[in-house]
């Protein structure tokens, strides 16, 4: 036990000592969190929309209005032609257009004469071209979305206009409603998905990364050599070494938590003990990867391009923006040993949807499990190594 | 001054080269990186949702209803994982499970369907704290259940207006057509920023950069002739990315290849000017992977429009974002590769990022100049 303090107050030291790497320790992920808190996100808005409007009637002007003044588009007015149109798209100054042919008109007049005689199956309605520049699926997906519903809610509008004027019910038209409700997020921020997420990230590099390094440095000067001749045996310089970054890392968990709620307003619904358990298992985790990449880089340049690439990985496979369930099978079940995975969902779950244990203890075994591995592996491979 | 000799250009390039090809570790990061990062960005990054899990609660449980969920069900958008009679908490639906939306048909529902009076509304709980799937549950939902509603009557909804989807450039929507082209930015300027400046900075800690200096060449001599495996190492990623996108993941380049070249260059250039200008600045090899990743590798993924949409950001970002070379980068590449556009379009793009390679050397050779 008193090996163990040993190696604790001697990485003390080292830490108090670096007052540069310390002061960076507590800087990068400040400024990482507001940085990536407002550059992450997939909120889709200001794109810019034109409409080419080859009718030019008081009806055309009126969709093409509703449609430019919309607050989710950014409006890049009217274009003259449809070649016009393609050439802005071409140079990514347009992102979604519409365009109303020259008989707009005359179609909208003759598809609301068919409704107005009550067949059951009237006219399709009077056809508009909606273009998307579809480079990007999802946001195009999302752009396109909001223009359709724009749309169908200028014709619901004249529908219901149209047909109050003739006395009857519009509800006979429309027989079915459909409400949404957004639960948990109901601004729908980007941020209160991204920050919790975040949080996670920082938390991993603060652990793997640093906890590697300082391995390797000893490594590099050969004092790790001469700490293994000192009656200290090799799982008091494990512990050692970890346990300060652990410190160190429930200190920026908490004051990311802060943060994120002091300046993000994003709310913590669950319990703080439970989410700083969830951070406790999850560090043996990353303190375990952190470990192992120390015992296979020689160099601390080596060991910073591991974890980099470790942690490119576990990160994009952690659903931190991509959800799981859109990655193709056999990725959804490499995922499965992931442990970022767990955390990132337990964490947004503590804070977003005040999930307790009785709904996340699955998640709890699989970083138990997942952590016993690694931090397992990564003790006996540094055993062996010193050894 | 001695004047500038292609031959020891050369010579210094030979010496470099050897480095590199004995090196393991930066064989490994030129040749196997950017294919991992290929699969792995093409396969995963796909943001298209598809059978997102959802639960209907379905109140009235007659023939009508179970129609409207077998629709929900045929789409491809959702998959109905458990059907349930209504429930007092929906919150705990969506508690430690994949469950992202709760579809609630109340009693009553077929009745004020085929009734005049009020009509029937369907509720739809969507998890909000994912507010990109959110939204495309909320588009895809309503016209699904409207659409299984209206069949039910046998009618047409009744509208004014037919809109007619065209998607350009992308029509099938494919996430790996939009982010391989992407990864030529990063992994250009993974190969031009990080690698230059970590290999000046080793030779700097270990000496041998001082020792190259008394020796007759130049010191421009001896930048070039570093720089020049590197050029061409980055050019052979390029190519890399380009023949693996079009093996695996059908990517055809729709505008001019020579074009794409030409800028690939000029942004291999300001990639390596970045990268001498970190150089001259860092320490240590340990400093100057910090830097390189840190401050220009990290936001060019993030920063660049590479997965995240520049147009959702807040002003300032807009504005830093427009700073980064990967940036004007990425709207060239996307352009030749997926809208066949060329100079004509893309000119000021061209245009920035040749001015931001300049300055950035300048500013590199200036740093060089006094550290000498």
């Amino acid at each position: 036990m008193k090996g163990l303090l040993v190696v604790v107050w001697k990485e003390m030291l080292h830490l108090r000592g670096d007052k540069t790497g310390l002061r960076l320790m507590f800087l990068v992920p400040v400024v990482q969190l507001f940085v990536l808190g407002y550059a992450l996100t997939t909120e889709v808005k200001n794109t810019p929309v034109a409409v080419v409007d080859y009718c030019a009637c008081e009806q055309s002007r009126s969709l093409a209005h509703t449609v430019l003044s919309h607050p989710l588009f950014r409006s890049q007015g009217f274009v003259e032609s449809e070649k016009q149109m393609r050439r802005l798209m071409d140079r990514g100054e347009v992102r979604v257009g519409l365009v109303i042919p020259p008989d707009f008109s005359m179609r909208l007049e003759a598809s609301w004469r068919a409704i107005n005689s009550g067949k059951s199956r009237p006219d399709r309605g009077a056809p508009v071209r909606v273009i998307i520049d579809g480079q990007d699926g999802n946001s195009s997906q999302v752009a396109g979305g909001y223009l359709q519903a724009i749309l169908r809610q200028w014709s619901g509008q004249r529908l219901e206009e149209q047909i109050a004027g003739t006395g009857r019910n519009v509800r006979q038209m429309v027989p079915v409603e459909v409400d949404e409700a957004f639960l948990f997020n109901p601004l729908l921020k980007s941020s209160w998905y991204m920050v919790p997420g975040i949080a996670v990230l920082l938390v991993t590099m603060v652990t793997a990364l640093l906890t590697g390094l300082s391995i390797v440095r000893e490594k590099e000067a050969g004092t790790l050599e001469q700490l293994m001749v000192t009656p200290i045996r090799p799982w008091q310089v494990v512990l050692g070494k970890t346990g300060p970054y652990m410190l160190i890392g429930f200190f920026e968990l908490s004051a990311i938590l802060l943060l994120a709620g002091l300046w993000f307003g994003i709310p913590m619904r669950g319990s703080v003990f439970l989410l700083f358990f969830f951070a406790f298992i999850y560090m043996f985790s990353s303190l375990g990867i952190g470990i192992l990449v120390s015992t296979l880089a020689r160099t601390q340049v080596q060991a910073l391009f591991m974890i980099w690439f470790f942690l490119l990985f576990f990160i994009l496979l952690s659903g931190f923006f991509v959800p799981i369930q859109n990655l193709p099978g056999w990725v959804q079940n490499l995922t499965l040993v992931n442990p970022v995975r767990y955390f990132m969902a337990a964490l947004r779950d503590i804070l977003l949807k005040g999930s307790d244990f009785s709904s996340l203890y699955g998640h709890a075994t699989s970083m138990l499990l997942l952590g016993a591995g690694l931090f397992g592996a990564a003790f006996l491979t540094f055993k062996r190594k010193v050894e | 001054m001695k004047s500038f000799s292609p031959r020891r250009v050369v010579a210094m390039a030979r010496k470099e080269f050897r480095h590199i090809l004995r090196d393991g570790q930066t064989l490994a990061i030129i040749l196997v990186l950017p294919v991992f990062m290929m699969f792995l960005y093409g396969y995963a990054l796909n943001l298209d949702p598809s059978e997102i899990a959802v639960i209907v609660e379905d109140a009235e449980g007659s023939r009508e209803s179970r129609f409207v969920i077998s629709a929900i069900d045929a789409s491809d958008m959702f998959a109905v994982v458990g059907t349930r009679n209504a429930a007092a908490h929906p919150e705990a639906l969506f508690r430690g499970q994949d469950v992202r939306a709760v579809f609630r048909i109340p009693a009553g529902f077929t009745h004020s369907l085929r009734s005049a009076g009020s009509p029937a509304r369907v509720q739809v709980l969507i998890d909000g704290a994912d507010p990109n799937l959110a939204t495309l549950i909320r588009n895809a939902a309503a016209p699904l259940v409207r659409g299984a509603s209206l069949e039910i009557l046998g009618i047409s909804p009744p509208s004014l207006i037919a809109p007619l989807s065209v998607i350009l450039y992308n029509p099938e929507q494919k996430s790996s057509l939009y982010f391989v082209p992407g990864l030529m930015a990063v992994i250009l300027l993974l190969i031009s920023a990080l690698l230059t400046s970590v290999t000046l900075v080793r030779e700097k800690e270990s000496g041998t950069l001082e020792q190259l200096f008394i020796t007759p060449l130049h010191p421009f001599e001896i930048l070039t002739g570093k720089m020049l495996p590197y050029i061409l190492l980055a050019a052979v990623d390029g190519v890399l990315v380009m023949a693996v996108g079009y093996a695996a993941f059908d990517l055809r380049v729709k505008g001019s290849l020579l074009f794409l070249s030409f800028a690939s260059l000029i942004y291999i250039f300001a990639g390596l000017s970045l990268g001498l200008l970190i150089s001259t600045v860092a320490k240590r090899q340990q400093h100057a992977m910090m830097l390189a990743l840190g401050a220009t590798l990290m936001p060019s993924v993030i920063l660049s429009g590479f997965i995240f949409p520049i147009a959702g950001m807040p002003a300032f970002l807009q504005a830093l974002s427009h700073i980064i070379p990967a940036t004007w980068f990425l709207e060239i590449v996307r352009g030749v590769v997926l809208k066949g556009t060329g100079l004509a379009e893309l000119g000021l793009q061209v245009l920035a990022l040749s001015v931001e390679g300049f300055l950035l050397l300048g500013l590199a050779l200036l740093k060089f100049r006094s550290k000498l």
